[in-house]
């Protein structure tokens, strides 16, 4: 089941009964029909993997599990809202960019030192943001949020992209990360302190960047 | 030179957008203006506040809400106005013998044609009769037919349909998992215990905010009013 | 979000501005906007500040500033006026400095010089919403906010109103009461948005 895109800042989705979809709290906008929105304690994936719930308790990032038969709109803040669709790879991503995302989908962490990981690193050295990063891997769609516009990125062999951490939304694919910094940019790009690293995607995938060198 | 689109006094639209987030209104006599959300302006115009005795007539005609006098001007004369809100979407409606409430913040002109009052509803103000009017909306509007529950930070305003009602979730407050939380603080509520509701025919206009549109309460202070 | 295709050459660009790029690039801090030891000097005694890095290789650069939209404006041979953060970057080709501008300065409290760009070559602007270019003549003077304003080109005037109806304009917590007249010949930048308006703080 897709989203369906109203306006760049907003998605529709429909909901039927024994599909679950889960959003970020406070990002349903209006809806229409029966439909059950709850605190999701265990970060809905009732397993060991359901390593959101854990962020939950100390990110302050709840998610909610939405149920029922009917339509939903979702949007956050005014920021732009970005649709990814999989089909079966895994999508990484901050868990605080995610607005609302398929059920079916997998939730996983990944831990620093591991793919993904390394994004919580930089967020977690320099943002004071937590140490994982969320996948979400099979069959479905997920809703991200972006500071303005999103551009998607391709990577490939021999052709790797470099992005600034804090304009950095997901990426998809086989790709490796890489944390420098890189002579020159450093000084470049130290707005404040924390800016003197580049991340370098590298392997063949997408990476998702924010028209904006702003943290959501 | 492949730069953007160069507008003068004579090109500029006419009472239409200039782009996404910027509106031009043909001025040839008077017009309604929030104060602040004009950003140019070509030819002769006089800004007066409402309220300070001037235009009498014009605003027993056209302005019922005493709690806002302060924030509106009226322009008049002849000329180009460019209107704009903070890079907000902004665009122009018209309203053919009808009515429409907006949050009180997105409004930023109308003509005197129309009338506006104090909606029942605090935060919004309801523009009555026939005329063309400008409000501010963070994204483009989406419009939706009732019945639908909204959220009250993404409702922009709506039009023809019945005043809406609060919708509670009581399941949610009352069930388990309030429980939970009342008792252990963990699981915080969904933030979506609440919504405005709406029944009937009509037409609803959502945004996608969370508080950015500042907005002027009205009609929480009672007293101050007529 | 502007991406800049770069074949070997560079672009200068204000510091922090550049969000991802592929291929090969090397950056370069440049002491100030200004030209030489001359420009610096004057930075330092104007208070107008742009970081700037020169970005140099092959490849492609993007660029974005805190989500706001980018306004190409291509110069041959005229001076633009551009309120400072409002430049995003510029071709090397373009020279760049700073000049005295009057009494905008004290309004906005952005000091009393803007930067100037000329030359031949494009520059990037960045404004809050596309920004909206309009023409001003002899005939049709044109009143800006200063909140609004962020560039300008060609031969214009610029002056300071505080008009007496205009004050009407003025919430009753003060704040800003001024407008910009510009005449003359010349095209005005102006973003859509008002965060310093004439009807003071929003």
């Amino acid at each position: 089941m897709a989203f369906k895109i109203l306006t760049s800042r907003m998605v529709e989705a429909q909901v039927f009964p024994g599909q679950t979809l889960f959003s970020q709290r406070g990002a349903m906008l209006a809806y229409r029909g029966e439909v059950r929105f709850t605190p999701s304690i265990t970060g809905g994936q009732r397993g060991v993997m359901g390593m959101i719930g854990r962020r939950v308790a100390d990110e302050d990032t709840p998610l909610m599990t939405v149920e029922g038969q009917g339509t939903v709109m979702f949007g956050h803040g005014g920021h732009h809202v970005h649709v990814i669709d999989l089909a079966g790879d895994t999508l990484y991503v901050e868990s605080d960019r995610l607005l609302a995302f398929d059920g079916s989908l997998r939730q996983g962490t990944m831990f620093m030192g591991s793919q993904g990981g390394v994004m919580g690193m930089v967020r977690g050295q320099v943002t004071g943001q937590g140490l994982f990063t969320t996948t979400l891997e099979g069959h479905g769609s997920a809703a991200v949020m972006a500071h303005g516009g999103v551009l998607e990125l391709p990577i490939g062999p021999g052709r790797p992209v470099h992005v600034d951490p804090q304009a950095y939304v997901a990426h998809r694919g086989d790709v490796r990360n890489k944390l420098s910094t890189a002579i020159g940019w450093r000084e470049m790009v130290g707005r404040g302190s924390g800016e003197a690293f580049q991340l370098e995607l590298s392997g063949t995938g997408m990476v998702y960047v924010q028209a904006s060198e702003e943290k959501l | 030179m492949n730069g953007p689109v160069v507008h003068d006094a004579w090109t500029l639209p006419v009472d239409d957008n200039i782009n996404s987030y910027a509106f031009s209104v043909d001025l040839n006599g008077q017009w309604f203006l929030q104060r602040g959300k004009m950003v140019a302006y070509y030819g002769q115009i006089d800004f007066q506040g409402v309220g300070l005795g001037h235009l009498d007539h014009l605003i027993a005609h056209s302005f019922h809400s005493p709690l806002h006098a302060a924030e509106w001007v009226v322009a008049e004369g002849r000329g180009k106005m460019v209107l704009a809100d903070r890079a907000f979407d902004v665009n122009s409606y018209d309203l053919d013998d009808g009515n429409l409430s907006i949050r009180s913040g997105n409004l930023l002109a109308f003509q005197p044609s129309l009338s506006l009052k104090q909606s029942i509803v605090p935060g919004f103000l309801t523009l009555i009769g026939t005329g063309k009017f400008v409000a501010a909306s963070n994204g483009p509007v989406v419009f939706m037919e009732p019945p639908i529950r909204v959220d009250p930070q993404a409702l922009v305003g709506w039009a023809d349909c019945p005043t809406p009602c609060h919708h509670y979730d009581h399941a949610y407050l009352r069930g388990f998992l309030g429980g939970i939380r009342a008792h252990t603080g963990i699981g915080g509520a969904s933030g979506e215990e609440h919504q405005f509701e709406f029944v009937g025919a009509g037409t609803v206009l959502l945004q996608s905010t969370e508080e950015v549109v500042a907005e002027i309460s009205v009609g929480e202070t009672g007293g101050t009013g007529s | 979000m502007l991406a800049v295709d770069l074949t070997g050459d560079s672009v200068k660009a204000k510091n922090g501005a550049m969000v991802a790029y592929e291929g090969e690039m090397t950056f370069k801090k440049k002491t100030g906007g200004g030209e030489g030891l001359r420009g610096m000097v004057t930075r330092r005694l104007t208070g107008e500040q742009m970081a700037v890095m020169e970005v140099k290789g092959h490849g492609t650069c993007y660029f974005a500033d805190r989500a706001s939209e980018i306004n190409l404006v291509s110069l041959n041979g005229e001076k633009l006026y551009v309120e400072v953060g409002n430049l995003l970057c510029t071709d090397s080709a373009l020279r760049t400095g700073t000049s005295f501008t009057g009494l905008r300065g004290s309004s906005q409290g952005n000091g009393l010089f803007t930067t100037t760009v000329e030359g031949t070559g494009q520059a990037a602007l960045v404004s809050l919403g596309t920004a909206v270019v309009l023409r001003v003549t002899p005939q049709t003077p044109l009143q800006v906010d200063p909140g609004a304003y962020i560039a300008h080109t060609g031969g214009l005037e610029q002056h300071f109103q505080a008009g007496v109806n205009f004050r009407a304009l003025i919430g009753e917590s003060g704040g800003e009461s001024f407008q910009i007249r510009f005449e003359g010949d010349g095209l005005v930048y102006v973003q859509p948005s008002e965060r310093n308006t004439i009807g003071g703080e929003v």
